[in-house]
């Protein structure tokens, strides 16, 4: 349960800032892949929307836990 | 001949032409009086058209200004009203309550007068005026009655012939049919609808060519004016509003008219946007959500053509975003389409049953004696559904195919929530959309396809796969299962391209789509496997098939593997994504991910590497690389082969010491448990610290290291080598200095004359001690410097943990002579004279040690047991499918296969299972068939062919004497099943003895258990392969404890034991892992169910001592851990034995002790039996 700590960040405080890291890693992993995909033939009308849509897919295979543990590292890391 | 003459010299060409009929506007006048009014409109037969049409004219610019907003409008509506006082059925004299009371009679006769001689502009005005009329008769409550009055005007035979005529006009005549649609639209919502019901009752007239005139568009390039809407526009309003007011009957009725029906939604990708919405919005309030009209008169309006053209709506207007009411059409669209398709009660969805095929029984009645012999095979449905499922959601199957998921995420979301509710569909679709290849190409497409694939998969199954209360009497057909968790599309060749794509992009959604996969496999597999089932060896063989086909659809464990290893090293996600696949390989098929002979150490140790050298500059990309490190560690524990203690080339340190210091190097804040779970486990197998209960394990050296490294950033660096040599010699040779212990433990006792017997502390301390002169000797003042800041509080915790301290004193204190006989140069390091102490309220143990239950072991050992096992928890842990099942159609089966398929897909071994069969005709086709494959595969290219034949003639030599009267011993019959796996196989570290053995003779002795004394007694010659073979041995003797006959060659007395002696000494290992142990605990629970097998284990082995003894080492251990686990796993199996054995005997043996030993126990479980069953 979050909440329990004053410093502990809402499930949905978690969930947001992860969403936002994993696309920053997943752009930035595969940017090459991406920018070749961008230009291909069929990207067009809603492909960009579709594309962000399969990108953030991937946050669902994390458990809110796992989440947590990756948001809430970097809280207490740059604190040190 | 000459040359026609152009149109414009050819006198008259114009005639040639049709003619333009061009209607001059009408002249009107401004009205003062009511008289003007009734003059103006008054009939006269012999009247002209032009009089007519001013008068109309006239009161039609007077209504549009009554109904304009000016707000000055008490003197006209007092004009308008003494006018219709006037025009009404008392100012014309005629009588009240005639049912033929005519208002306006004047203007209706003008109107059947033009009627009758074809003047259209008097037929499209008059109802132009009525309609205005109407609309402004509605707004006033007192002027109502009037209008009421002239709706029931309308009504007459007279005038709904008119309606009739106008409504039938030429199709170009849309200024005569429009006006009459408007006036009936006004007609059928005044006050409410109090006339709808009548005028529906008309719809001969009033809705005649309803569906013609809803296809009356407009035409022309610009947009329709919604001023001047088209007739389509008008008729579909009146349509709109008739769904309005109309009882639920009469929608019926109306919907029942399929061209209407059809009409309606035809044109609706080019209607303007405010009529798509009037008309979602309509039929969604009137239709869709009205729980009155019935469920057929919706499914006639939602039907398939109805959708679809609805669907079509994704994409209109594109173009038009500027239009905020155009641009919201394709989300109107969606949640409509969403709230049809998914309500039941809006007539389209129907209720499927999961994943059993319409017109299947899965609660089919088949004799047991059917299903013993013949498996899944007799059930005549279970194979029919690979090309076609037939289905009850026609409408929405239809509507799927003309969906387009993989190009737009409505789309997309739309089809996944369809097969949410109705997942009957979902392998059916795959089968019919041929046209969905799924060729990994950098394109929209394949990701798209890849998304609404991922979203497929990650649909949950079905409960109890029927959506029931329970789960059916006969599994579901495995292609239909298998079509859920892996679609047609994400078959094997192409998942294999996908995965193994030079394009990393490609390669990450393959692995994602395979991970959610797998885990889906997982759910469906445990769902076969549920206790529950009325037939248990049924659905075992469903699931097995169904891991079956899911490993031949899948890309092989070497591809995972390749892919894994190709992945870019600064790719963390995708490492991530790929570590995971592999340990899910490892948990959920790990026949599959074990023939892989894959060895984790490089993998694990890059890794650890990577973390321990601190390049990840964010602090999330160091918690994401440890989700990675934690699934090799996973993974590491299902390998019994894992070199903990030995370095790889290129790195200093060994795994065991770099994940130590990933730990104290790791930013704060990233938790650590899953990886300092794992360290405790090797610690404690590799007896670096004690095994005693309460213990902290390494907490005390972590905490020392971290304290270390808080109070000087980087100073435990310089030990890290040192503290890996310890590490390494200790885990290495622990007994060497367990004998150090002892001669410490008796100088301590002889300096200080205390009792220091039974002392405890950690093995490495002493080789610490060991390895300290060697530290002085290197003159390296950093590491001593380090040392001596580190040893004085190390061993301060260690006290605090409980360990002696008397011990760490004298080792203490030598440790302290070496630094002061330090060469001069180090003099001054210098180390404390006392030990540190600090206070810790570390947790128990156990709770540190305990390994996380997510799959580590087989089967349903992943459970958390919360109490007490009862006796069903504990079949559902130990028992075992029969594995020498018999299958008589495998003497027929095999007969067309080729020889891989006989030896790799089972075949062989089927064959081989029938030696046991109780039949001896069958026994002996058997062995004949044997033979005749022996024969087959020697004249094979099969690589291995030669120790195949061997193995399969010798089984045959071995049978023939005795088969002829008693089937061949379980044992044999097992060792042959399961030692066909090895010889094929020459990478196997079995693969030597087995071989070994086939070449000591042509005939077994079947007195004894093959190869029992070579595993558990030689080395194991690959490796450190130990571990694996015995799971294999022990794997083998489960599947070959059947029948009293089978117990007999376990107990038997032989030169070092009988076999269950020997492996119940083998259990009391405390360092065997826990799926090990459980495959011993599996043989004493198969014996448990042979006749007299509890009443042996117990008078000639001590089985209920032995189990009772166990179970108190594992007492005090962590809630939820290991040891916790298996202490109760112990305690039910006693309870077991206790009940299924012949208790007087027993009781007389021993002299009534067990049965006391039983009482508290027994009476605790038996309670809870009744309360679980």
């Amino acid at each position: 349960m979050s909440g329990t700590e004053s410093t502990s960040k809402s499930n949905q405080e978690v969930a947001s800032e992860f969403a936002s890291y994993y696309l920053q890693r997943i752009t930035k992993e595969f940017a090459e892949d991406l920018d070749k995909m961008r230009s291909a033939d069929d990207f067009r009308n809603e492909a960009m929307q579709v594309l962000v849509g399969a990108l953030q897919q991937g946050i669902s295979m994390f458990s809110p836990e796992d989440q947590r543990r990756v948001v809430e590292s970097a809280a207490t890391g740059k604190t040190q | 001949m000459g040359k026609r003459p152009p149109h414009g010299q050819e006198a008259g060409g114009t005639a040639r032409k049709r003619q333009k009929v061009v209607h001059e506007a009408p002249t009107h006048e401004e009205i003062h009086t009511s008289r003007q009014l009734m003059q103006l409109l008054s009939f006269d037969l012999h009247q002209d058209v032009v009089r007519a049409r001013h008068g109309l004219q006239s009161l039609k610019v007077f209504l549009d200004a009554l109904l304009g907003p000016d707000c000055d409008q008490a003197d006209r509506l007092a004009i308008l009203k003494e006018y219709l006082q006037f025009a009404g059925p008392e100012g014309q004299f005629q009588t009240e309550g005639d049912e033929s009371q005519v208002y306006l009679s004047d203007i209706m006769q003008t109107w059947s007068h033009a009627s009758t001689n074809g003047i259209e502009t008097v037929m499209s005005a008059v109802p132009v005026v009525l309609a205005l009329l109407l609309r402004l008769l509605s707004q006033s409550l007192d002027l109502v009655p009037f209008g009421l009055g002239i709706c029931r005007t309308l009504l007459q035979k007279r005038q709904l012939e008119l309606i009739s005529r106008n409504l039938s006009a030429e199709k170009s005549k849309t200024f005569v049919i429009s006006p009459t649609l408007r006036m009936l639209t006004e007609a059928i919502s005044f006050d409410g609808g109090a006339i709808a019901k009548p005028l529906f009752r008309a719809r001969a007239s009033t809705f005649k060519l309803l569906s013609r005139n809803m296809l009356i568009v407009h035409i022309g390039e610009e947009a329709e004016d919604e001023k001047r809407p088209s007739a389509r526009t008008t008729a579909v309003l009146f349509f709109l509003s008739a769904l309005k007011f109309l009882h639920p009957v009469a929608k019926k009725e109306l919907l029942s008219q399929r061209d209407v029906v059809a009409a309606l939604t035809r044109e609706i990708k080019n209607d303007p946007a405010h009529l798509t919405l009037s008309m979602l919005n309509g039929l969604r309030d009137n239709i869709m959500l009205d729980d009155k009209v019935p469920r057929e008169a919706k499914a006639n309006m939602f039907n398939t053509s109805t959708l679809v053209r609805i669907s079509s709506l994704y994409q209109a207007r594109q173009s038009a975003s500027d239009d905020s009411m155009a641009a919201s059409i394709p989300d109107v669209a969606h949640a409509f389409l969403t709230t049809a398709c998914t309500n039941p009660s809006c007539g389209v969805l129907r209720q499927d049953s999961g994943l059993y095929p319409r017109d299947v029984d899965p609660n089919a009645a088949i004799p047991d004696a059917e299903l013993d012999e013949l498996g899944l095979e007799a059930i005549v449905w279970m194979n029919k559904f690979k090309a076609e499922v037939p289905v009850r959601n026609f409408t929405l199957l239809n509507l799927l195919q003309n969906l387009r998921p993989w190009a737009s995420i409505k789309q997309n979301e739309l089809a996944i929530s369809i097969f949410r509710v109705a997942p009957e569909l979902v392998a059916n679709y795959f089968i019919n959309t041929k046209s969905f290849t799924f060729e990994p190409k950098l394109s929209a497409t394949w990701m798209g396809y890849a998304a609404f694939l991922f979203n497929t998969v990650s649909l949950p199954i079905p409960d109890h796969f029927c959506r029931g209360a329970s789960f059916p009497q006969l599994p579901p057909p495995t292609s239909l299962v298998l079509d859920n968790i892996l679609p047609l599309p994400m078959n094997q060749k192409v998942m294999v391209r996908s995965l193994t794509n030079k394009s990393n992009l490609l390669s990450f959604f393959a692995t994602r789509l395979l991970v959610v996969a797998i885990e889906k496999l997982d759910t469906a597999v445990r769902m076969h496997q549920d206790p529950s089932h009325a037939n248990i060896a049924l659905w075992g063989e469903a699931a097995r098939r169904l891991v079956d086909e899911f490993c031949q659809r899948s890309p092989g464990i070497k591809d995972v593997i390749n892919s894994y290893r190709s992945i870019p090293e600064q790719d963390i996600l995708h490492r991530e994504a790929a570590s995971r696949l592999l340990r899910l390989c490892y948990e959920v098929i790990p026949q599959v991910a074990l023939m892989a002979k894959f060895d984790v150490s490089p993998l694990l140790e890059i890794a650890l590497g990577r973390l321990a050298k601190q390049e990840l500059e964010d602090p999330r990309d160091f918690a994401l690389s440890l989700k990675e490190l934690e699934n090799l560690l996973a993974i590491a524990g299902y390998s019994p082969g894992m070199r903990w203690f030995s370095a790889l080339e290129g790195l200093t340190l060994s795994p065991f010491t770099l994940l130590l210091k990933v730990c104290v190097d790791a930013p704060r804040g990233v938790s650590l448990d899953e990886m300092r779970q794992v360290l405790n486990s090797v610690a404690v197998e590799q007896q670096l610290v004690p095994a005693s209960t309460g213990h902290p394990r390494l907490l005390p050296l972590l905490e020392t290291l971290q304290g270390l490294n808080q109070k000087k950033a980087g100073s435990v660096a310089h030990i890290w080598s040192f503290l890996d040599n310890c590490l390494t010699r200790c885990a290495t040779t622990p007994i060497k200095y367990l004998e150090s212990m002892q001669d410490l433990i008796k100088e301590a006792t002889e300096g200080s004359n205390k009792d220091a017997v039974g002392s405890v502390i950690s093995p490495l301390v002493v080789t610490i001690l060991e390895q300290m002169p060697f530290v002085v000797s290197a003159t390296d003042p950093e590491v001593l410097g380090v040392l001596g800041r580190f040893l004085p509080k190390f061993f301060g915790l260690l006290v605090t943990a409980g360990e002696s301290k008397p011990l760490l004193d004298v080792i203490y204190s030598k440790i302290s002579q070496l630094y002061k006989d330090a060469p001069a140069k180090l003099s001054q390091k210098r180390i404390s004279d006392k030990l540190v102490f600090q206070h810790n309220s570390w947790p128990p143990a156990g709770s540190i040690a305990a390994r996380p239950s997510n799959g580590q072991a087989t089967g349903g050992e992943g459970k958390t047991l919360e109490t007490d096992i009862n006796g069903e928890g504990l079949r559902r842990i130990l028992e075992v499918a029969d594995g020498l099942a018999a299958d008589n159609s495998a003497l027929v089966k095999w007969a067309n296969k080729t020889v891989d398929e006989l030896i790799d897909e089972g075949y062989a071994i089927s064959l081989v299972t029938l030696l046991a069969s109780e039949h001896a005709s069958i026994r002996k086709e058997a062995l004949v068939n044997i033979l005749k494959m022996a024969a087959k595969i020697r004249q094979s290219e099969y690589e291995e062919k030669e120790q195949v034949w061997l193995l399969l003639s010798e089984v045959a030599e071995t049978a023939r004497d005795h088969i002829e009267a008693d089937p061949l011993p379980s044992p044999a019959v097992a060792f042959a099943c399961h030692a066909l796996g090895v010889v094929r196989d020459p990478l196997s570290s079995l693969y030597p003895k087995v071989n070994q053995f086939l070449a000591r003779g042509p005939v077994w002795s079947l007195d004894r258990l093959p190869i029992v004394d070579e595993v558990l007694l030689e080395e194991p010659e690959v490796g450190d392969s130990f571990y694996t073979q015995l799971n294999w041995l022990l794997q083998y003797l489960v599947d070959g404890l059947r029948t009293p006959r089978d117990l007999e060659l376990f107990h038997k007395r032989r030169a070092r034991g009988p076999v269950l002696e020997r492996l119940l000494s083998l259990a009391s290992n405390p360092y065997m892992r826990l799926p090990l142990h459980t495959q011993v605990l599996r043989i004493l629970y198969r014996a448990t169910g042979i006749e007299g097998g509890s009443t042996t284990l117990t008078t000639r082995f001590g089985v209920v001592n032995w189990l009772e003894a166990q179970e108190k080492l594992c007492a005090g251990s962590a809630k939820g851990g290991d040891d916790e686990r298996l202490g109760r796993i112990y305690r039910a199996l006693r309870t077991r034995v206790w009940r299924t054995c012949d208790r007087e005997r027993v009781g007389v043996w021993s002299k009534g002790g067990i049965a006391d030993l039983r009482g508290e126990a027994e009476s605790k479980l038996d309670g809870e039996d009744v309360v679980m069953g």
